[in-house]
């Protein structure tokens, strides 16, 4: 099959060029990554301490945090200093433990901790999980504060009857409510957002930028040269096409497989995920060959490739979610396949969608593949048999 | 031997310009056909219509009496393009433009292993086979383009000045290739604006200038046709008036003069007077220390045709 043998050529191309094995393999890994750390790190972020020097309460709540899982701790001599390595970034978040807790909390008063952090996102997970850490010694507390209230028991003898049942899980639970709606659950792993949206990002960036490759062989005559062998016009644009597809796939198969295997970022139902990606992989070649017919110069079409390619990137929700963009926003990032792509993924992952949920999804991406391959091939069967 | 190629009445223009302008010719079995003209006389857009990448406006052509189009792929099996560009893919191998090209011809695999070590061999580029093209010489480039439209033994070779560029060594290769092939009975159209590669190759040569044939035949009949004649320079001493009007005496030699301690004779054919020539010489009484014979070559039958020279 002479279809095959083209699209075969173009994959092995892509495979070939050193700057393209960074562009398409390692720098979107990179960016998930970098994204991924962002959202809570692929470096555990750090809480800074200040603990009363002889406060057993604060020394058990510190501990309690210390042993919290996905943070990194660190104790300061003063509050000054743990202020200053928070304001640093050395830490993206502080508690601050006084002497005197355990007083307050024998009178059966109001236990106050400072918290302190960063004014990003980090502050915020890393209050939970302070709170979290804080509320499994307070719960104990609270339960000692009752008993010593209500019987003739001691504080400290009602809290050393108490703790070990809050360390059960026996206990009273402290429930934590979220005012509004969760964007995105808490089941989400820290890389799924980034990989999704890079991954919709680079697919079309490399099929974009593919079409340098197209004119380069039509400037060199290679292209013309195909066309003197028994080979048709219409087997040509199909190949090239079929070319950017398989060149698409493979980068795109490439960052799921690794994701999912090395990041255990979940995709959600294979063979929806399959399908979205095949999808949005046709949209990107059919893009590519539309610049590739209608520039004459393999640099600017590279050049206006990624503009393009990161223009149309940050409108369909790539760089920002798109969750978070105005309703206006939202129906115009519509206008791009990425969006499609992305609500595609964002149903298959967070709301545990199947093939059938993405069907809208994937009829428009679909649709739009078809369109601009129309295009693209009326347009370049005029160039290359251009004399 | 029948004729592979019949071209007739091929005519081209773009916008106002007349690339091509009413070419006609045809070439046989083993025969090497030159078209021989500057550069924008219209050698690419004849061959371009000829390999079927060009809709000509007006005219015809066959390949082994299969009619040649752009809309089709019939005939294109039985041509080997070569084209001016070197049109292979700077990001693979030999190997793989010989592999890629092959199957687009329609070869098998085993029939195209075995012409790539072959095709490899003739353009003496077996120990590179699997170097990435970019990193060839122009030379090298040049023979690997002209490999690839060898590969599945075309029955018609086209090649557009496939020696441009290229260093004296690879020349001499890539020529002595063509008339190895030439040899074995493929017939080869070949485009140059060297006179020298045209006189070497072709058996018959057209000259083509502004997009007309200006004159067609074989080398002797491009001269004969403008009256150009060869020249047979006698350097001797003694008597040389004598000697030169015994020479001039002689049928086939148009004239003799005599020069400064020569006898400058001029002949339709020099080669076929030689013998005689030197012994009436040398039997008019004078003593020959050396004889050379100038061939009026097809720069002064262009120069003849045009009014100028084919190198500007
Ligand atoms: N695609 C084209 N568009 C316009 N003019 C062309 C085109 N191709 C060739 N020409 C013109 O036609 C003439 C013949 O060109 P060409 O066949 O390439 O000459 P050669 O191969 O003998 O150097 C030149 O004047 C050239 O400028
Ligand atoms: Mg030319």
């Amino acid at each position: 099959m002479k279809i095959l043998v083209i699209a075969a050529s173009n994959v092995r191309r892509m495979l070939r060029d050193r700057s393209n094995i960074f562009f398409v393999f390692i720098f979107p890994i990179a960016i998930i990554l970098l994204i991924g750390a962002q959202f809570g790190g692929g470096v555990d972020p750090r809480i800074g301490l200040v603990v009363g020097s002889d406060d057993q309460l604060a020394a058990d709540i510190a501990e309690s945090i210390e042993s919290a899982e996905g943070i990194e701790t660190n104790r300061f001599e003063s509050e000054a200093e743990l202020v200053e390595t928070v304001e640093r970034g050395g830490a993206q978040a502080g508690v601050i433990l006084p002497n005197g807790l355990s007083e307050v909390a024998a009178r059966g008063d109001v236990v106050e901790i400072g918290f302190i952090s960063r004014p990003d996102g980090s502050g915020t997970q890393l209050q939970s999980v302070a709170n979290a850490a804080i509320a499994k010694v307070m719960t104990a507390v609270g339960a000692a504060q009752f008993a010593a209230s209500e019987t003739d028991a001691s504080f400290e003898e009602a809290l050393s009857t108490s703790r070990p049942l809050a360390e059960d899980g026996s206990s009273i639970g402290v429930e934590v409510t979220a005012v509004g709606e969760a964007l995105f659950p808490s089941s989400m792993g820290q890389f799924d957002l980034g990989a999704s949206s890079q991954l919709v990002l680079f697919v079309f960036l490399t099929a974009m930028t593919g079409s340098a490759a197209l004119i380069l062989s039509r400037q060199l005559g290679i292209t013309k040269r195909m066309l003197s062998t028994p080979t048709s016009v219409s087997t040509v644009i199909v190949g090239e096409s079929l070319g950017r597809l398989g060149q698409a796939l493979v980068q795109g198969l490439y960052i799921i497989g690794l994701t999912f295997l090395v990041f255990r970022v979940d995709w959600g139902d294979p063979l929806g995920a399959l399908l979205l990606l095949i999808a949005f992989s046709a949209v990107g070649a059919g893009a590519g060959m539309l610049m590739g017919s209608i520039f004459r110069n393999d640099q600017q079409a590279a050049g206006i490739g990624v503009i393009l390619s990161i223009g149309l990137a940050a409108l369909g929700g790539s760089m920002l979610p798109i969750e978070l963009f105005s309703p206006t926003m939202k129906t115009v990032a519509h206008a791009t396949p990425h969006a499609w792509a992305l609500d595609g993924f964002a149903e298959l992952l967070r709301r545990e969608g199947t093939a059938l949920d993405i069907l809208p999804e994937l009829g428009v991406l679909a649709a739009y593949a078809v369109v601009l391959l129309a295009l693209a091939s009326w347009r370049l069967k005029a160039v290359i048999t251009r004399p | 031997m029948g004729n592979i190629l019949e071209a007739s009445g091929l005519t081209r223009t773009f916008d106002q310009l007349i690339a091509v302008d009413d070419v006609s010719f045809e070439i046989a079995e083993g025969e090497t056909f030159g078209l021989l003209g500057p550069n924008g006389a219209g050698k690419t857009t004849s061959i371009s219509m000829i390999a079927g990448l060009l809709e000509p406006d007006s005219g015809r052509v066959t390949v082994e009496g299969v009619e040649i189009s752009t809309g089709s792929t019939k005939g294109k099996a039985s041509i080997g393009l070569v084209p001016q560009e070197l049109a292979i893919y700077p990001d693979l191998t030999a190997v793989e433009n010989l592999v890629f090209f092959g199957r687009l011809y329609g070869m098998n695999r085993e029939e195209l292993a075995r012409r790539v070590d072959e095709v490899l061999d003739v353009i003496g580029l077996t120990d590179r086979r699997d170097d990435l093209t970019k990193e060839f010489s122009g030379g090298m480039k040049r023979r690997l383009n002209i490999g690839i439209g060898l590969l599945h033994r075309p029955r018609m070779l086209i090649l557009d000045e496939p020696t441009v560029g290229v260093d004296p060594q690879s020349r001499n290769a890539i020529l002595e290739s063509v008339e190895q092939l030439s040899s074995e009975g493929m017939a080869v159209l070949y485009t140059t604006h060297y006179m020298e590669e045209a006189e070497r190759l072709c058996d018959r040569v057209a000259i083509i200038d502004e997009g007309a044939i200006q004159a067609e035949g074989t080398r002797r009949e491009l001269v004969a046709l403008v009256g150009e004649t060869d020249r047979i320079s006698i350097a001797a001493e003694g008597d040389l008036d004598a000697a030169s009007s015994a020479a001039g005496s002689m049928s086939g030699v148009r004239e003799a003069v005599t020069g400064d301690h020569t006898i400058e004779v001029l002949a339709a054919d020099a080669s076929s007077i030689l013998p005689e020539l030197l012994g009436r010489v040398s039997g008019a009484g004078v003593n020959i220390h050396g004889v050379e014979v100038i061939e009026p070559n097809l720069e002064a039958v262009f120069l003849h045709l045009t009014g100028k020279a084919l190198r500007d």
